[in-house]
């Protein structure tokens, strides 16, 4: 019955014009689904953290205080989990929101480097740090997980995840045209020049901070193997985190348009279709979107938007061919910046805010802070909203130099906001641990004014 | 896909190991716990709540809460909320479940009795003579049989595979292998009863004026886990509670903690007092008994002397006499007269170092963390040596 119906929703999913890769389901308790959410894949290498974050999660599950509906795996083929206490209707809606998120995976662009068989490859990672376990123990491997997690989201997404050293130092021929364009008037008389490349090290400043200490920390083999496990595995989820607001919209809009197309259910199920709907998209709260309903709401919007240009015949594309293209093209920032218009933000009531301190006399750290709305600009807002979404969520931290073997950081855009000085410390101290030679870093003070924080190996 | 055994359900193996760092966490913590505001005040039953930096996880992050983006009525320039202080970037309101589990500082919850087990399981009273009269008994579990039929976890895995080498050799094949019931063997519990004989506790704190709040409570943090390994370690020890300023008074435990007083300090006539206690209801015959003194030693000059031979009367009678002095000088107290170098043995603790006694031990505490050390001296385990 459930199977049954489940088919037919994948074939008005295809129907439809949604590509995704064939997709498994596995319906499991909810112990099991939990484990799965803490971990963020099936199986994957071992950490207490995860272990950590499944108590937390399986307690609030008991308490009947959150429940996880659904988890999809990036995948060719995906795979996806249903809940086995969830009603049939319920599991319904939850596989046709996958078959949204798969499309996504599938041909959004952001994802097009991301590695389709990671579940297999996340196991044999496993197993090489369960051997890594065994040979150096565990509380040796755990503590260079820890500094491997500690920098995790500094990577270099646009240079990939295998990536050759940096050029030896040598010359290269330079050729200079003689004037702009010069070959294609078949004047090939270009001036050459010598310069000497892959003198600087880094060549340039580099963000991929993990890349850097994995390839040119003096380290063992297998401590490299461990941390690029960990970098890989980033990677593969950078383009999840990038994209949140769209994949959850693109999911939310389809499981609401297919469930409209579709004729398997009854009037009972419809009604438990719409409350459970209602609750995906809910807002959110007053002081936070939910980012289901963000990228609901904006998709919807687009596709009256060109539904209506097209009949006025100012664009070439229907709404929903419009849709499709947005869905390819688009990450989170450049959605929200071409989206979210002026008349979205003022009918969704959206305004920034900040915190200011309430007593400016008393020192910081117990001040009680005031949340004040700082603006309704939508150019604010969307700033705002994306703020947290720029560089992995993480402050841009790149190597600048190194001098006598000294590593030296430098944190970029400092005047967004300070960093944390303790956890900047002990980060810096972790990576002391791994380059064996003291490390600087340049930053933000809370006065915004330069200092340089030091750890010594 | 078939997966390998050992890789299958790993979130109870990593919670189980989540648990052990944070045991490891707060054995680490030991010295700072031990003089943790929260933990002394609490009525003792309750579970007490400890903050754990060690197992924060570090990366590069951003210092000040960051802006965010609301729905719904208002201005900009309202006032939509407040955070209380100490704002540790939290969100307010419900928000999502944040992506990034694990940025505020943890938290863990635990007894206090597994607290006590921790800190102080190594320790004991020490001189533990065996006396001819009522003993005191405390009970433990030891493995005292091997059975048949048991429970899996009490297995008893050397005498098994024993077993089941001695019937594959009988048959001609000496290999571990095909194991059989007849081959499990069980370890087997009993309660054992252990007698220790009697002991009794004197605890004498200096409640003077010039005990100052931060000075008292060192001396209460030290008998408040003084009294909590007692009732830990031996079930029947008897306790006495002497508070005194110029005159001394047995009081009851509540009292004592939460006593406060004024007035000039005269200690002789705190040893006065359990002396006479001591012969009447804890006579030396009969009774291991160990006292503690802590006062910050600015004693009445005059007194000095009668101290002294009060004290080495008592050496005779005790099996342990222990005197800390409190150099804590948290708060500048307007008795600075009393304390104007506080390096120099002050009065009382001059006086007793002119006595050289093995079971008279004396201790200096200058701030708080120091009370774990005092308490790792008074009560290391110690033989007999001249018996």
């Amino acid at each position: 019955m459930f199977e049954t119906r489940l088919a037919e929703i994948e074939t008005l999913a295809r129907e439809q014009g949604l590509d995704f890769f064939s997709t498994s389901f596995e319906v499991v308790p909810q112990d099991i689904m939990t484990e799965i959410a803490a971990y963020g894949l099936p199986t994957r290498a071992r950490h207490w953290s995860y272990g950590k974050v499944y108590q937390s999660q399986r307690l609030y599950g008991t308490m009947g205080l959150s429940k996880i509906y659904e988890i999809v795996l990036n995948n060719d083929p995906s795979m996806a989990f249903l809940l086995d206490s969830n009603p049939d209707i319920a599991n319904l809606l939850v596989a046709a929101h996958v078959f949204g998120h798969v499309d996504f995976f599938k041909n959004n662009v952001m994802f097009a480097p991301t590695n389709r068989n990671m579940i297999n490859d996340a196991v044999t990672h496993a197993m090489r740090i369960d051997g890594y376990i065994e040979r150096y123990g565990l509380d040796t491997v755990e503590h260079l997980m820890d500094i491997g997690f500690a920098l995790d989201r500094h990577i270099d997404p646009h240079a990939g995840v295998n990536r050759q050293p940096y050029p030896e130092r040598r010359v290269v021929e330079k050729e200079h045209p003689t004037q702009p364009y010069a070959d294609l008037f078949d004047k090939p008389t270009p001036s050459i020049t010598y310069e000497v490349e892959g003198e600087a090290f880094p060549p340039h400043p580099e963000r991929d901070l993990l890349w850097f200490l994995t390839t040119y920390a003096p380290l063992d083999t297998w401590q490299r193997d461990v941390l690029h496990i960990i970098r890989e595995e980033s990677h593969y989820f950078y383009p999840q985190f990038l994209t949140k607001i769209m994949n959850e919209g693109w999911a939310s809009y389809w499981h609401a348009e297919l469930f409209h197309q579709y004729s398997g259910v009854n009037p009972d199920e419809m009604l438990e279709f719409a409350t459970l709907h209602a609750s995906v998209v809910n807002p959110g709260g007053r002081y936070s979107i939910n980012p289901y309903f963000l990228g609901y709401t904006l998709l919807v919007d687009i596709e009256k938007r060109w539904d209506q240009m097209h009949q006025d015949g100012a664009s070439e594309l229907t709404g929903r061919q419009k849709l499709f293209e947005v869905r390819r093209t688009e990450d989170d920032i450049s959605f929200l910046r071409n989206y979210l218009t002026i008349e979205m933000v003022e009918k969704l009531q959206l305004f920034s805010y900040g915190n200011q301190n309430a007593n400016p006399a008393k020192p910081r750290s117990d001040q009680s802070q005031e949340i004040v709305i700082t603006s309704r600009e939508r150019d604010e807002v969307v700033e705002t909203l994306l703020t947290p979404r720029y560089n992995y969520g993480v402050p841009q931290i790149v190597v600048k130099d190194v001098v006598k073997n000294e590593l030296y950081l430098e944190h970029l855009n400092r005047n967004v906001s300070f960093l944390d000085r303790r956890y900047a410390q002990e980060t810096l101290a972790y990576i002391a641990e791994l380059w064996k030679h003291p490390v600087h870093i340049l930053t933000h003070d809370e006065q915004s004014q330069e200092v340089y924080l030091v750890a010594e190996a | 896909m078939s997966l390998p055994w050992e890789l299958r359900r790993r979130g109870l193996k990593d919670s189980l190991r989540h648990d052990q760092r944070v045991k490891e966490a707060i054995k680490q913590n030991l010295r700072d716990l031990i003089s943790e505001e929260a933990i002394i005040t609490s009525d003792g039953n309750k579970r007490v709540k400890i903050p754990l930096r060690y197992l924060d996880q570090y990366r590069f992050k951003y210092g000040q809460p960051q802006q965010g983006v609301g729905q719904g009525e208002g201005h900009p320039g309202d006032v939509i909320g407040r955070q209380p202080g100490q704002g540790d970037g939290s969100q307010p309101g419900d928000g999502q479940p944040g992506d990034q589990p694990g940025e505020h500082t943890y938290e863990v919850e635990i007894t206090l009795e597994e607290l006590t087990q921790m800190m102080l399981e190594d320790l004991a009273l020490p001189w533990m003579e065996e006396k001819p009269e009522r003993q005191v008994t405390s009970t433990t579990h030891r493995y005292t049989d091997v059975r048949r039929k048991g429970s899996l976890a009490n297995l008893d895995k050397r005498r098994t595979l024993m077993n089941n080498l001695r019937r594959n050799a009988a048959r001609g094949q000496p290999e571990v292998r095909d194991f059989h019931d007849d081959d499990l063997r069980f370890k087997v519990w009993d309660v054992h009863k252990e007698t220790h004989s009697n002991a009794a506790v004197y605890m004498l704190m200096d409640c003077s004026g010039s005990m100052t709040t931060g000075k008292k409570y060192v001396a209460k943090s030290f008998f408040f886990w003084m009294v909590r390994f007692l009732r830990m370690k031996y079930q029947r020890v008897e306790t006495v509670f002497i508070a005194h300023d110029v005159n001394a008074q047995i009081v009851p435990e509540q009292e004592f903690f939460t006593l406060s007083s004024a007035g000039g300090t005269c200690c002789s006539s705190a040893y006065q007092l359990a002396g006479e206690h001591l012969e009447q209801h804890h006579p030396a015959r009969s009774w291991n008994t160990y006292l503690f003194h802590f006062s910050d030693g600015d004693n009445w000059p005059s007194d000095n002397a009668v101290c002294k031979e009060l004290v080495e009367a008592l050496l005779a009678q005790c099996s342990m006499v222990g005197y800390g002095e409190i150099r804590y000088d948290s708060e500048s107290s307007f008795y600075g007269w009393i304390s104007q170098n506080t390096t120099a043995p002050s009065s009382l603790q001059s006086v007793f170092n002119q006595i050289t006694h093995e079971r008279l031990l004396s201790v200096t505490i200058s701030n708080k963390e120091e009370v774990y050390q005092a308490l790792q001296k008074f009560l290391q385990p110690r033989e007999d040596s001249h018996v």
